[in-house]
């Protein structure tokens, strides 16, 4: 590719000071196992949001079942362990695989349907995934799922290896939305039959979003394996806990931006431990089952407000908030 | 400027966290963590269990506590799924800084759990979730000599026992030829439902049926109508709270009157909830059970008692309170011999040495099969008599006469 000097930097200054405190911040949090376990569950929350922002946010194609490939790549680091203890973590070579393949495959039929018929589509096959790696105990071990004693207390070499496969995906996606290819998948996403009539081939390109959205998805899963040390059915192919989520932060951070789903997914499991444990057992008890409520106005003044998540509507929300506005100016 | 930003955020969070970390002080209550699904659909149970807790609790601290130390339990919600319990225990141990935890109610969760507990070499009492690998040490890639490594220890038998006091009722008065098996499909039910076809095999009793459900369901009625079909001589079911009812209600809803026996595997059957919810359903109810208020054990009426004075009559409290709060008891005494010092070496040791009573009864860890640290314990048959709960097995020390045979048809009008 010929070099194109108007063309931004791969990497801007923000990005190497995000990258920056990622990489200080467990060490900030060296007293705490607890909060660097929070740090690793963002991790994940960017990897799926990411994933999925590729092939719903840049290429249009909104998946509802995201958990399936989540799901497969964790029980391909999970099953050789269960029945030839071979380590987990050979999961992060198998689990990507194992998402891209089911992505392809899943493909040939889905990529028939289109807008909510899609949704539908990946939507049932997360939830037909989950029902068989439930009942095919031989397989599986079905809903007692699959436990294994994670190789390390320490939370140092997960929040590194998660941080890595974080950075991975957005900087993927980055990537790729820097390509022809990118362009391609933002006609796709903007009109399918006109991208179609300029000659884009839609099948290949929907195809290489998938295989890129996919992997990352699988690979998620397959880390949270290694992590968590216990899988089972109804925890890796969850629709709500995994599926839905993996929408919301999506869309709360931005959809079709690069970083939105990263703030997503900070924004996620900030409100959800929060509330998990009454604000650290400064409120009423009472208070913890409300994480799902507030996590829902949010996505509900989100989509009113701000339909491009608060990434895609920094400007207006700047505007918005005037009283910050001398703030932003002196700066 | 930027960085100034974030520095300031830096320094806000480091206050928080120092807000949160200072004021430990040794006369100070002793903390100790339980883990109990107090949301979700196995609350019920949870609930029962920690009003046990709290029960035992206060008797403790009324009674001087722990050499003068008062005791405290931090509760930690598992929400009845297993990776939400292992994020618990965590916080448990990393948080809260409890040197043991107790509790573990489903098998799934407590479970998990445990491999947290485990790993963490902080010890875990186990008061009710009951799959047998919880206390096979293979199951965390550890041998059964390595009890000096092992941190779980269990009060309740494993499922694979549970029938076990059901066997002399079978056997020497309702001699069923065949069974249909019912159960729930996570760990729990599936490890309960092979080893009751075990039972049956050894019984003689033909296995006419073997199906799953998984938590949530409503509706049983094509899963009965196939049991009906099926004809057999018993029904044995292993279920949750709000399963169970719907199990009987429906089996009602569809007249299956033929079986001689409904037999449940403790868990949901045994609960008040479930004769609310089941109403009429639930009469004549044949339930595995490990523990009765009416048994010979010190303390078990009193406790029994002082639950229903407290919670109301409608919230009798069955075998998993007992556990909870002989649990409790377990906590205190092993805590009382840990010379002042309370860390997870101690107190292991202290575990490892405990011999007491308790009114679930007496409390020894032992080693037997695959299992260490292993409470043995007998189990006993309960039936649910005029909307009672009773004792009808082993019929020495049984409170009331079993019904046998039952007339569904007429019970259900």
């Amino acid at each position: 590719m010929k070099k194109d000097k108007n063309k931004p930097a791969f990497i801007t200054k923000i990005e190497l000071i995000i990258i920056a405190v990622a990489i200080v911040l467990p060490f900030v949090f060296n007293f705490s196992p607890y909060f660097q376990g929070l740090l690793i569950f963002v991790l994940i929350w960017v990897i799926l949001g990411t994933s999925w922002n590729l092939l719903a946010g840049y290429t249009g194609l909104v998946s509802f079942g995201h958990a399936a490939y989540f799901g497969i790549g964790a029980y391909a680091a999970a099953l050789p362990y269960y029945h030839y203890h071979i380590s987990p973590w050979w999961g992060l070579l198998t689990g990507g695989i194992a998402a891209v393949i089911l992505g392809y495959l899943l493909g040939i039929v889905v990529f028939r349907l289109r807008g909510p018929y899609f949704a539908l589509g990946t939507l049932a096959t997360a939830e037909i995934l989950r029902i068989i790696f439930g009942e095919e105990e031989w397989l599986t071990n079905g809903h007692s799922g699959i436990l294994y004693m994670t190789t390390w207390v320490s939370k140092y070499p997960y929040y590194f290896t998660a941080l890595i496969l974080a950075l991975g995906a957005v900087f993927s996606v980055k990537f790729v939305m820097r390509t022809k290819a990118g362009f391609y998948f933002l006609s796709i996403r903007e009109d399918e039959d006109a991208a179609q009539a300029l000659g884009i081939n839609t099948k290949k390109y929907k195809n290489i979003s998938t295989v890129i959205s996919t992997f990352w998805a699988g690979m998620a899963g397959a880390f949270y394996m290694i992590y968590m040390g216990f899988i089972d059915p109804e925890v890796v192919f969850a629709l709500h806990n995994i599926s839905i989520i993996t929408i919301l932060v999506g869309i709360i951070g931005g959809v079709g931006t690069i970083w939105g789903p990263a703030l997503g997914a900070v924004v996620m499991v900030l409100v959800q431990e929060f509330f998990r444990s009454s604000f650290f057992g400064l409120a009423p008890s009472w208070i913890s089952g409300m994480h799902a409520l507030v996590f829902g106005l949010l996505v509900i003044f989100t989509i009113l407000y701000m339909a491009g998540g608060i990434l895609g509507d920094w400007d207006l929300i700047r505007k918005k908030l005037s009283f910050l506005r001398k703030a932003e100016v002196s700066e | 400027m930027k960085i100034k930003k974030l520095l300031t955020i830096l320094v806000v969070v480091l206050m928080m966290v120092g807000i949160n970390s200072c004021g430990k002080k040794e006369t100070g209550p002793i903390k100790i963590g339980v883990l109990l699904p107090l949301t979700g659909h196995m609350a019920n149970f949870g609930t029962m269990e920690k009003n046990s807790y709290e029960m035992a609790k206060d008797k403790i601290n009324a009674n001087g506590g722990i050499n003068g130390r008062k005791l405290e339990f931090v509760y930690e919600d598992d929400t009845g799924k297993p990776d939400v319990g292992r994020a618990g225990a965590e916080k448990l141990i990393n948080v809260n800084k409890v040197p043991m935890i107790a509790g573990g109610y489903s098998s799934s969760v407590t479970f998990a759990a445990a491999a947290v507990a485990q790993q963490y070499r902080v010890p875990f009492l186990v008061n009710t979730g009951s799959v047998d690998k919880i206390t096979q040490p293979e199951a965390f890639n550890l041998t059964t000599n390595d009890g000096a490594k092992f941190y779980i220890y269990r009060m309740n038998p494993p499922v694979s026992e549970y029938a076990s006091g059901l066997e002399g009722l079978l056997s020497q008065i309702v001699k069923p030829k065949s069974v249909f098996i019912i159960h729930e499909n996570t760990a729990f039910g599936t490890k309960g439902a092979k080893s009751f076809a075990k039972t049956a095999k050894k019984l003689g009793i033909e296995v006419k049926g073997n199906h799953q459900y998984s938590a949530g369901t409503v509706d049983f009625k094509p899963l009965l109508l196939n049991a009906k079909k099926a004809n057999p001589d018993m029904v044995y079911m292993i279920s949750y709270v709000m399963d169970a009812a719907m199990l009987m209600k429906q089996a009602r809803q569809i007249e299956f009157t033929t079986p001689k026996l409904f037999v449940g595997a403790g868990a949901g059957f045994t609960m008040p909830a479930f004769k609310e919810n089941a109403g009429k359903a639930s009469e004549d109810v044949v339930s595995a059970t490990l523990w009765h208020q009416s048994l010979p054990i010190k303390g078990a009426k009193e406790y029994f008692d002082k639950y229903v004075e407290k919670f109301g009559k409608d919230h009798t409290p069955d075998y998993h309170g007992a556990e909870a709060y002989s649990a409790a008891q377990v906590v205190a005494d092993v805590l009382k011999r840990c010379n002042g010092k309370y860390t997870p070496e101690t107190i292991k040791k202290a575990l490892d040495a405990t011999n007491m009573m308790t009114v679930f009864g007496p409390v020894k860890f032992t080693s037997y099969g695959k299992k260490i640290h292993q409470n043995k314990m007998n189990t006993y048959v309960v039936q649910w008599i005029n909307g009672n709960l009773k004792l009808i097995w082993p019929e020495d020390l049984a409170n009331a006469k079993f019904v046998y045979p039952i007339d569904w048809a007429a019970n259900w009008k």
